[in-house]
């Protein structure tokens, strides 16, 4: 369908340049904040002009830019990305009465800022979009794709997302309830029952393409809803298996976006049993923290696993890791409301049986 | 691939609550820029835009009844745009809800309208207002979502001032690769501290009502209001009405700069090159083109030269931003009705307040209403961070 | 405030300004152009500095373009904050 290639993730972890997913680096004051990397390709001109959402966003893209300078187009996901800026405007707007106001702030707070910026260094004139429907931004981005694509068979795509914990981001969610009160580590989420979760962010970017030569994985299928009733979800995901699957096939590992609130699992349960019992689950938010595009950071993860060819211990929920992994079904859920499965694959080997797709 | 017709529209403005109110106060010349009366800021009185013409309140006790406390204003205009379209669609209550029915918005502001409120929850001044969950871009759509049971597909597009002219690709394109069978598609904004500052910081907001395209233009005027649109496939219209066909579109990226566009106007040439490639039409083919026309100097100069390099004979033109003001993330949708409008009533609405041409370019906006044959109609839309967007309809 | 000191001020000034991380003020020339080439700044820049100047030295500039005259380099700068501030 669509296959991903140069995966870049800048995150909580170790996952760029290097991937290390063997030990988990720690939470601090309950959040997950990025490492970020040096970004050695970003000209200072551009870099003066970003936040931290945007400045991941390009330097996650430029190492795909140096082998791919021209994309066919560049599709992102970012449901917060630029707030800092929006409420460092706010705050001048408040501050000087709505006087004399410089306007970097608010030309950097919008949304498109990092598609823009990314079409802006590598002076890309082709299509251009900013996804930002909160928990689903990335899979609208993953659709858009699946388009692409297809409308487009020899093209190339970059795609991404990005998110941050802005400081103003933050206190909204935290007075609105979505974070765990009391100090905990992401290593102890899970086993400490709660109301809440840890805020994290990070950003992705990958190349998109029709090539399965090369490729890190292949995108399957995208199935996004929104629903507070956990039965209408396991109709979606028992319709999802049974358009993906054979009857009687199931995929390899279930990785969920359990997030360590108590107030969710009504659905990662329904979604876990109804699964069969010998599939492995993973969770990944103790790595990567919640935030609106965190399924990306799911996808590349997956990408990680069919690479070394095992789920790194710290992820397993239930199960071991015995037989291969070639096809993972991710089920994540943001903010109970929103709902997503993604289907994503090891890309089948090159041997004389198949023709390659060039 | 299926042709995509639109079947229903919905559309409130400072021009009116309803479409065919809309069209009325176009055929008439009557403009909705003015005083601000009801948003309130240090610039009412000073800086002229385009409202709705009802207070929250009033938009609430349309919507609701009675108050509805966490719903923003700019989820209101949109709900009040989206429950005309789906009326004039026809479609049932079962098709409305049902799965394969999406719904794409967009919007820059979303419930950044509440400015005191951001300002108190952001910097955590209180134990919480109930917009905490209204202020990003997804809390408008979403509103749609659980008003109307919306059980599709769902997304919400921000690329600035062409996010709607977008989220009716994204969904034309949806329907197109089979994610969804029909889909709700459009914009909303309201007025919001946030726009207005911004803009002002940036100096091209006109202390007077804009003129886009004139020789002495001096900016934009803000504008609020919501469009949405029903997008269907052909096959299933089974002769129900259909107002016109989305035979094209484009979008490409300026990539000049964050918030001008290039001196000859690339994005936008480049934009409205590949929509009528898309469309299978050529230039000539094209009767009218709905600019983006936002008044400032460098849009309408760099728009300019961008028709005049795409096409031989640049077809007449005008900017309704001249009644509405610039609506923003509503702006593609607001246009693409009036495009449709002019299309099924073979009408063009003119530029107001136009006197001279830009020296540079010559070009002169449609500047009375008129009726003339028309068969494919162009929209534009073009925002910061270089997004430019194209939309064609034609005639079915 | 001695005019040497004053640019040195004013560089410091810009550079926070207008985030200029990797600039120290004595990369800043007097005499070289802030806008094109020289220090690269663009169209944001210049409505920066204009905001600088009414909330550093209490001068208010109207017309951007004017603004750009005054904003040609860092002597020009100084020579009209020294002449017309008011903070």
């Amino acid at each position: 369908m669509a296959y991903f290639h140069l995966p870049v993730c800048i995150s909580p972890q170790n996952s760029f340049p290097d991937v290390n997913l063997s030990q988990i680096r720690e939470s601090r004051n309950n959040l997950l904040e990025v490492i970020e990397p040096p970004y050695p390709g970003l000209p200072a001109a551009a870099r003066r002009r970003m936040g931290k959402s945007v400045r991941m966003a390009v330097g996650a893209a430029l190492p795909i830019l140096e082998k791919f300078p021209q994309p066919d187009g560049i599709v992102i996901a970012t449901a917060n990305g630029g707030m800092e800026d929006c409420i460092k405007f706010l705050n001048q707007i408040l501050e000087y009465n709505e006087g004399l106001l410089t306007p970097a702030n608010f030309v950097q707070s919008t949304s498109n800022a990092g598609a823009a910026q990314i079409a802006l260094v590598s002076k890309n004139h082709n299509y251009n979009i900013t996804h930002v429907h909160r928990g689903l931004a990335f899979e609208n981005a993953l659709m858009d794709i699946i388009m692409l694509l297809k409308e487009n068979k020899d093209a190339g795509y970059l795609l991404g997302s990005t998110d941050e914990i802005s400081a103003y981001n933050y206190n909204i969610d935290r007075i609105a309830g979505c974070f765990r009160k009391e100090p905990v580590l992401n290593t102890w989420l899970f086993q400490s029952k709660a109301k809440g979760t840890m805020a994290g962010e990070g950003a992705f970017m990958v190349l998109m393409n029709n090539q399965l030569q090369g490729a890190s994985a292949e995108l399957n299928a995208v199935k996004t809803m929104h629903s507070t009733d956990p039965h209408q979800v396991l109709r979606t995901l028992e319709k999802f298996v049974s358009e993906n699957f054979i009857h009687g096939e199931w995929p390899d590992l279930l990785m969920t976006g359990e997030n360590g609130d108590e107030r969710l699992l009504p659905y990662f349960d329904i979604v876990e049993s109804f699964m069969n019992e010998s599939i492995p689950v993973a969770r990944f938010k103790h790595f990567c923290g919640e935030y609106c595009t965190a399924s990306s950071f799911a996808c590349w993860l997956s990408m990680q696993i069919f690479e070394s060819g095992e789920v790194p211990v710290l992820m397993i929920k239930n199960g071991r890791n015995e037989k291969p992994i070639r096809r993972i079904l991710i089920y994540n859920n943001y903010r109970e409301a929103q709902h997503a499965f993604i289907l994503i694959s090891k890309v089948k080997i090159q041997n004389s049986k198949f023709k390659s797709k060039k | 691939m299926s042709r995509i017709f639109i079947t229903g529209m919905g559309l409130i403005s400072a021009i009116g609550d309803s479409v065919e109110e809309n069209r009325d106060s176009l055929q008439h010349s009557r403009s909705g820029i003015g005083h601000i009366q009801f948003y309130q800021t240090a610039y009412a009185g000073r800086l002229p835009a385009a409202e709705v013409k009802y207070s929250t309140v009033e938009l609430n006790k349309k919507l609701f009844g009675k108050p509805n406390p966490s719903i923003t204003r700019t989820s209101l205009l949109a709900l009040h745009a989206v429950e005309e379209a789906i009326r004039d669609s026809g479609l049932t209550k079962e098709e409305v809800s049902s799965t394969d029915t999406a719904l794409v918005g967009a919007t820059t502001v979303g419930g950044m309208c509440l400015t005191d409120e951001l300002f108190n929850d952001a910097n955590a001044k209180s134990g919480g207002t109930p917009y905490l969950s209204s202020y990003d871009y997804a809390s408008v759509t979403m509103a749609i979502q659980e008003h109307f049971g919306i059980s599709g597909e769902v997304g919400t597009i921000n690329t600035a001032c062409s996010s709607s002219a977008n989220s009716i690709i994204y969904g034309a394109r949806l329907i197109s690769h089979g994610f969804a069978r029909r889909v709700i598609v459009g914009g909303a904004e309201s007025l919001a501290k946030f726009t207005i500052n911004g803009f002002n910081a940036l100096n091209i907001l006109s202390s007077k009502p804009c003129a886009p395209f004139d020789r002495d233009r001096s900016g934009l005027n803000l504008g609020e209001g919501a469009a949405f649109l029903v997008l269907e496939r052909e096959e299933d219209l089974k002769g129900k009405k259909a107002y016109a066909v989305l035979s094209g579109f484009g979008n490409k990226n300026d990539a000049y700069h964050p918030s001008s566009n290039s001196p000859n106007g690339l994005g936008p040439f480049l934009s409205m090159k590949e929509a009528l490639e898309s469309s299978g039409l050529n230039a000539g083919e094209i009767s009218y083109i709905n600019a983006h026309g936002t008044g400032t100097e460098n849009n309408d100069e760099t728009e300019s030269r961008a028709m005049i390099r795409l096409f031989e004979k640049v077809p007449p033109f005008s900017s309704t931003k001249s009644f509405t003001g610039h609506t923003l993330g509503a702006a593609g949708a607001v246009e693409a009705v009036y495009s449709i409008l002019s299309l099924v009533h073979q009408e063009l609405y003119p530029s107001l307040s136009f006197q001279f041409p830009i020296p540079e370019t010559g070009l002169i906006p449609v500047r009375n209403f008129f009726k003339q044959p028309m068969q494919h109609i162009m929209s534009n839309s073009f925002g910061f961070g270089g997004n430019c967007s194209t939309l064609i309809f034609s005639k079915t | 405030m001695e005019t040497a000191e004053l640019k040195r001020q004013l560089k410091e000034q810009i550079i926070h300004f207008l985030n200029l991380t990797t600039v120290k003020p004595e990369d800043i020339k007097d005499d070289e152009p802030l806008f094109g080439e020289g220090l690269g700044l663009d169209s944001i820049d210049s409505i920066e500095l204009i905001v600088l100047l009414s909330r550093e030295y209490g001068i208010n500039i109207q017309d951007p373009k004017e603004g750009r005259k005054i904003l040609k380099d860092i002597n020009t700068m100084v020579d009209y904050i020294e002449k017309n501030r008011t903070k």
